[in-house]
């Protein structure tokens, strides 16, 4: 079976069926997905933010870290739990959609960032935690997510009138 | 007058621009949830502080004072962008019973912030219980905004 017949397959299961035929269900899993972006994006983009040097300057960039992304711990899962659900129903109109593709391309990016800031600059956080604002590479990952993360939520709005 | 007015809008160039071009709507409603991801962001972490269960390494007048510039650029976004999608289609958005509640519990929004959130933020008073119901209203009331926002495109 190819990916397009797999995602014409699920859309169409039963399960997924009963989710986009439920007059209340989806749009609840919609709801839900765009009303924790405060509390996943929005809380990365405060520490972005700090590592800019933008908000939250007079404070160690550790406490922030701890402080507040730790609440994108609860966001996130409700994002990919919501997101998934929404894909599954949608999966066939999905597949070929552009702003779809280019919304997992940058959730990729995303987690190579990420990843890229625990392994290179989060072990040296220590050495600037006070300073004002982070080392340059540290501020094109903060300024990469911030960016990304808007074309994101940009792909995902865009997305929803196309279906 | 005033609908003379909202129509007089509603017809402008760049409102019709945008209604009639393929990205214009997309694109504004992404500038508001760009928006709104921010203005309720800053608004939980005052919530959660306010409450004691989160952010307490701060003060809550010191976290309001980092949020503000953000907070108040965000919630410009989100008006300016809200506006031109209500001029969008002015007439189905003032039929719908979900907008005009968006817009009463908006106000009740913004008058409960100013009103009491902001005592509470400039004086820290008041026994645990209350802050804990007042930072339970307060995310009560702008995430149902929200909620409310999203059943404009489900609910008459």
């Amino acid at each position: 079976m190819s990916l397009l017949g797999w995602c014409q397959w699920l859309e169409h299961t039963p399960f997924a069926l009963s989710i986009s035929e439920s007059i209340w269900l989806f749009p609840l899993i919609e709801g839900t997905h765009i009303l924790a972006l405060p509390l996943s994006v929005g809380m990365i983009v405060i520490f972005d933010l700090r590592l800019l040097g933008l908000a939250f300057r007079d404070g160690p960039a550790s406490l922030v870290m701890r402080e507040v992304v730790r609440w994108s711990k609860i966001g996130f899962p409700i994002m990919f739990v919501t997101g998934v659900l929404l894909f599954v129903t949608q999966a066939g109109k999905a597949y070929g959609n552009a702003f779809f593709r280019t919304k997992l391309i940058l959730l990729l990016l995303l987690g190579i960032n990420a990843v890229v800031y625990q392994l290179v600059f989060y072990p040296k956080m220590a050495q600037w935690d006070l300073a004002r604002r982070a080392p340059v590479g540290a501020r094109v990952c903060a300024g990469l997510s911030l960016l990304v993360w808007i074309g994101v939520i940009v792909c995902g709005r865009t997305m929803a009138y196309q279906f | 007058m005033l609908l003379t007015f909202v129509q007089w809008c509603s017809n402008s160039d760049a409102i019709v621009y945008i209604r009639d071009s393929r990205y214009g709507m997309p694109a504004v409603q992404s500038v508001h949830l760009v928006g709104i991801t921010v203005l309720l962001a800053a608004i939980l972490v005052l919530d959660l502080r306010l409450a004691g269960i989160g952010m307490t390494e701060w003060s809550l007048l010191w976290l309001e004072r980092q949020l503000k510039p953000w907070a108040l650029g965000a919630a410009l976004l989100v008006l300016l962008s809200g506006v031109v999608i209500f001029l969008g289609s002015p007439a189905k958005y003032l039929a719908s019973n979900p907008f005009l509640f968006k817009m009463t519990v908006l106000c009740l929004a913004v008058v409960f912030h100013f009103g009491v959130l902001r005592r509470f933020v400039t004086t820290e008073p008041g026994a645990r219980w209350l802050r804990i119901v007042v930072a339970g209203v307060s995310a009560t009331l702008w995430f149902l905004v929200g909620w409310a926002g999203r059943a404009i495109a489900f609910v008459p």
